[in-house]
């Protein structure tokens, strides 16, 4: 493969500081530890790293203009496949600023399944996360354990929702459907067995010494640094700063849970690997709160020019019938103005900048994706580790490609 | 020990077969896919691989990290124009006989993705022997995919493409 | 302090505070910002206004930076309206680190000119790519959907207004 224009390999042929000459090494994108298909050049001085340079969009899915050439319940859809690893997650930002838009404020109940579901894409997130980081660092045993418990994630998703993946659960005006008593059941399961599970993780990684040896003082990342480079989520919080969006700027009801703000002062990888256990371990308090309040009610708006009637009432209603054919053969038009919603995903701060013209189409839709940002802290992290390091660093860093190129 | 006695024990331990037979069934039962994620479909990949699907029964744990060693392309997700080159030559450094496996609506129509970024199926670039639908596809649907590829392997013997 | 003077309107959209400001203004108006506490750039975007009859717009591009104080946290829209072809803007990227990267971004995708941005090139497209995907007479492409809602104005633009 060429060189593309504009990618410089500048610095092969200068001297190193080991007397030998810099090598620009590509890295990727078809590579088995860059979690995606990320290109990395890198300066090498011998086995240190002395620049990186990443080279992303092999991944670009054109998703904002996706999104123009959808009506506003059907970009629900493509809401969820930009960072694949947490599609409720991004549903609820797109839901949140459609609903800001429309001036529509959703019921009690629709509000904690919407917890619910972010708690647990959260959860299945992590569990994704280290499983493929313990595999890349050596801990094969971590992938089966992790998912394992992802599984069973996916399998309520499915209960809930009919998808193991992309849900598509949470929609403006509510969710889809309200959860199954089945539903219910697993996840009350599910919140028992979790602590006992993270509790295996921690016995497999958290004194393993490999994994210990190749994550301390690794990637190290400043409080003032990571500020200064916008990262959010974990690599904030990895790096001692109690910033949690669910904290700072609650939405959907997070300020009626009680839990704390997972944070480590070691500002390296295993810094973020411990704010991540913290935060799984905090996911599990937040589920068995909102399983124990889950409040009666409806779970959507009831206001049918938003969501169509329900399936029994177009038998007997011409209304219903009406209201059923505009809505699905024009859908909803969405008063002129923006607005921009943030939450937190497991990887930080994912946001919806949502612009209307007054039609029943988007003007615009802009995802702050919280890798895309963070990712950009992996040259300041690498600087002069081993080039093994980097595979740490990235692990760490926890960029999903889908979320990077949108 | 007598001839007859040989001929008795060895009349147990032969099987008579043609080459061609021999070669599609130690094929069929060794595919070994490269590691190649792409999108959503790689973690559903991922999760073939693991204990609770368990891609091993099928001879297929062994996801190779370099192309030169596998005999399986798993196309699992979205191929963007900017990815489509580099996919392409991961699969000529493949050696043949090589089998192509689309991975989800995205590899093989474009899916939900009707735009400029993507391209609208995998097979414009690549030959594609067996296409799995699904958003991504359930592990199983992918176990499902491979057993439908290693009858086809299975029946192809010798020579595997015309 | 932002001086008032930089400042052309206010408003708040959807409960999201928001200021207007000049163009040639825009990197003093951002770094006045930057010292009154909004240290954090959440992200910078453009939006193209071809066609758009909800309102007079000054321009077609409107680029939208969103500040935060991480300290209180109050957010602060800066809109910037532009024009001309193509768009021109000074950059940011010194100020507000992550502004580097969403500069790059928006240049492949609204082709607007970043003037002192250390490396202005394509960061999601390929780098020999023609036009601007985002700008809204760049079809949205793909493949004919036959009976298909609008399947003739799909894989092109709308004209020119």
């Amino acid at each position: 493969m060429s060189t593309p224009e504009g990618v410089t390999i500048s610095r092969t042929g200068e001297t190193g500081a080991f007397g030998g000459e810099l090598l620009s090494v590509n890295f990727g994108p078809h590579h088995p530890s860059t979690h995606g298909v990320l290109r990395l050049i890198v300066d090498l001085d011998g086995e240190q790293v002395r620049s990186v340079k990443p080279v992303i969009g092999y991944l670009h899915t054109g998703i904002e203009k996706q999104m123009e050439a959808l009506r506003w319940q059907q970009g629900v859809v493509v809401t969820d496949r930009h960072d694949y690893l947490s599609p409720p997650i991004n549903n609820l930002a797109y839901a949140l600023a459609v609903e800001w838009l429309l001036g529509i404020d959703v019921p009690p109940r629709a509000k904690a399944l919407r917890v619910i579901m972010s708690e647990l894409t959260r959860l299945s997130s992590h569990l994704v996360w280290m499983g493929t980081s313990g595999l890349e660092l050596g801990a094969m045993s971590m992938l089966m354990y992790c998912f394992r418990e992802r599984d069973t994630i996916l399998d309520m998703n499915e209960e809930i929702s009919g998808f193991r993946m992309h849900t598509s659960y949470i929609r403006p005006g509510g969710v889809m459907a309200d959860a199954t008593p089945r539903f219910l059941e697993m996840l009350d399961a599910f919140v028992r067995a979790m602590p006992g599970h993270v509790d295996e993780y921690e016995d497999l990684l958290t004194m393993n010494p490999i994994w210990r040896s190749r994550t301390i003082g690794i990637g190290k990342l400043s409080a003032d640094d990571a500020k200064v480079l916008g990262a959010t989520g974990p690599m904030l919080r990895g790096s001692g700063v109690a910033w949690d969006l669910r904290k700072a700027i609650p939405y959907s009801g997070y300020e009626n849970y009680d839990f704390d703000v997972a944070t480590s002062d070691l500002c390296d990888c295993y810094g973020r690997y411990l704010v991540r256990i913290k935060e799984m371990r905090e996911a599990v308090k937040i589920l068995r709160q909102a399983l124990d309040k889950l409040p009666d009610g409806p779970v959507n708006v009831d206001d049918r020019k938003i969501l169509p009637p329900p399936r029994e009432e177009l038998e007997t209603s011409m209304e219903a019938v009406i209201h059923h054919f505009k809505l699905f053969t024009e859908g909803y038009s969405v008063p002129a103005g923006d607005v921009y919603v943030a939450v937190e995903s497991g990887r930080g701060e994912n946001g919806c900048y949502v612009v209307s013209d007054g039609t029943h189409k988007p003007r615009r839709v802009k995802f702050r994706s919280a890798s895309f940002v963070n990712l950009q802290a992996l040259e300041r992290m690498a600087l002069n580790h081993m080039i093994a390091d980097l595979i740490a660093i990235i692990g760490t860093a926890d960029a999903v490609l889908g979320d990077v190129d949108r | 020990m007598g001839v007859e006695a040989l001929a008795e024990s060895l009349g147990q331990n032969i099987l008579t077969t043609t080459l061609g037979k021999l070669i599609g069934w130690g094929r069929g039962n060794s595919v070994w896919p490269a590691q190649f994620g792409l999108a959503c479909c790689a973690i559903e990949m991922i999760a073939t691989a693991t204990a609770g699907v368990d891609i091993a029964r099928f001879g297929s744990e062994a996801f190779r990290a370099s192309p030169r060693q596998s005999d399986l392309m798993i196309v699992s997700g979205r191929v963007s124009q900017k990815m489509a080159p580099i996919l392409r030559t991961v699969y000529d450094q493949m050696p043949e006989p090589k089998w192509v496996i689309s991975m989800g609506a995205c590899a093989s129509t474009g899916g939900v993705f009707n735009n400029y970024a993507l391209l609208q199926g995998v097979d414009k670039i690549v030959p594609v022997d067996v296409y799995i639908p699904g958003c991504p596809p359930r592990p199983e649907d992918l176990l499902n995919a491979l057993m439908i590829l290693q009858e086809r392997i299975k029946a192809q013997g010798i020579t595997p493409r015309q | 302090m932002i001086a008032d003077n930089l400042v052309v309107e206010r408003g708040v959209s959807a409960g999201d505070a928001w200021i207007t400001v000049d163009p040639a203004n825009l990197r003093s108006a951002l770094s006045a910002l930057k010292d009154d506490g909004y240290r954090l750039l959440v992200f910078l975007t453009c939006v193209d206004h071809l066609l758009d009859a909800s309102r007079n717009w000054p321009a077609r591009y409107e680029l939208v930076y969103e500040l935060r104080n991480m300290e209180t946290p109050e957010h602060l829209r800066v809109r910037a309206f532009i024009d001309g072809d193509p768009p021109r803007v000074e950059s940011v990227h010194d100020l507000f680190p992550p502004a580097n990267w969403e500069e790059r971004e928006t240049y492949d995708m609204f082709g607007v000119k970043f003037t002192g941005h250390p490396d202005l090139t394509r960061i999601l497209m390929p780098d020999d790519w023609v036009g601007y995907p985002l700008r809204r007479d760049y079809p949205v492409g793909g493949e004919v959907v036959e009976f298909s809602e609008e399947h003739e104005t799909w894989q092109t633009a709308p004209e020119k207004a």
